[in-house]
């Protein structure tokens, strides 16, 4: 190493070599360049050296570890984000439940001008379903009559309960449940021990209040 | 090793970067808590712990471009030279004042040598430029700063003359 290679190393502030060093000690020049060197890069580090603000390294921690639970919390409302989407996706509109209203807005006036059915059939036939005296105790039972729904013979009845009027479409084949909800009408499909009961309303909260004392009286 | 380790380690050298990078010591505070708060999230994809300097020097570098495109270039704050003016022999504060107006293309480099303890590679490497490149800009600026800490000295002697 030459003096001119020596001291471009050294003012590109580049760590002494071993092949710098044996030159710094053999050359007495480069060697009072070294320590006036070093005078500068101890001025230099001086100089670099601001002072860090008081408490800085608590405040750091504290905006991260205050971060960490944001992020945490808004990871969190993510994935239940998720799951409520998945779950919404579950919950998608039954079929069943949608037939159910569909019935209500279609056929349920020509229901109604057919007439009931007379009591002691109306017994006889909601009986190996969901017995007329259950329903009885839920709300007043006001209409009973058969009809073709969803590839069965089916009874549609119309109860008045203490919040309003429900209908319900009484199903004896088939275990089913669901919910949806359509041109302002709410339905919940509740499953019998035989057999499916579909509950239709305009109010939801009617709704799920019959179709929850039908779950509870399952027969 | 803990991100919480990482800040207590670097925390100060981080600021002092941020500070040579801004001026000013509230935008370093806040270049450095924006930078912390990013690099936690992306702690877990560090992959070498040797590498956590480097990485937590360039995510402030990077925060402070992203806070200059966003807000303008930071203002010179009398309070905030006074501030860092403290407990400074002659020598150092002249020198202080020689590093703050060293243009940033030579003030960067050698702030991360000098603060930093980053080799030429290393410095090239963060900056996006050659070696080369970067060596020149390290001896240009030693040499810039060597003048203008003469040139206040050669002053100081003229004004303090009768």
């Amino acid at each position: 190493m030459n003096c001119l290679d020596y001291r471009r190393a050294l003012l590109a502030g580049e760590n002494e070599t071993r092949a710098m060093k044996e030159h710094r000690l053999q050359c007495t020049a480069c060697g009072c360049v070294f320590a006036e060197h070093a005078q500068f890069e101890r001025e230099l580090r001086r100089g670099f050296a601001v002072p860090v603000p008081p408490g800085l390294e608590h405040r750091l921690a504290t905006a991260v570890t205050s971060s960490r639970r944001r992020f945490l919390a808004a990871a969190a409302i993510g994935v239940l984000a998720v799951g409520a989407g998945s779950y919404a996706w579950l919950r998608r509109p039954d079929p069943l439940a949608l037939a159910c209203i569909e019935f209500v807005l279609m056929e349920e006036a020509k229901s109604i001008l057919k007439g009931s059915m007379p009591r002691a059939e109306a017994e006889q036939a909601l009986a190996a379903t969901v017995p007329l005296a259950r329903l009885e105790r839920i709300g007043d039972v006001r209409h009973v009559l058969p009809c073709p729904f969803n590839g069965q013979t089916a009874y549609h009845v119309i109860m008045e309960v203490p919040q309003g009027k429900v209908t319900l479409l009484v199903m004896p084949e088939g275990s089913a449940a669901g919910r949806a909800k359509r041109e302002g009408l709410h339905a919940s499909v509740v499953p019998l021990r035989t057999g499916s009961v579909g509950v239709i309303g305009a109010d939801a909260a009617v709704v799920d209040s019959v179709a929850g004392a039908l779950r509870s009286s399952r027969v | 090793m803990r991100f919480d380790d990482l800040v207590r380690i670097h925390a100060a050298e981080l600021y002092r970067y941020a500070f040579w990078l801004t001026r000013e010591s509230r935008q370093a505070e806040d270049v450095v808590q924006e930078a912390l708060l990013r690099s936690w999230r992306a702690f877990p994809q560090l992959r070498d712990p040797a590498a956590a300097k480097a990485w937590l020097f360039s995510i402030v570098r990077n925060e402070f471009y992203r806070s200059i495109a966003k807000n303008g270039p930071p203002l010179e704050n009398v309070d905030d030279l006074e501030l860092a003016d403290e407990g400074v022999s002659q020598p150092g504060l002249e020198m202080r004042e020689a590093l703050m107006r060293l243009p940033p293309s030579y003030a960067e480099p050698l702030t991360l040598q000098v603060l930093g303890g980053f080799s030429c590679a290393e410095i090239a490497s963060m900056l996006g430029i050659t070696e080369g490149a970067a060596m020149t800009r390290l001896t240009r600026a030693r040499q810039a700063l060597r003048r203008l800490v003469a040139g206040d000295t050669a002053k100081e002697r003229r004004v303090g003359k009768p």
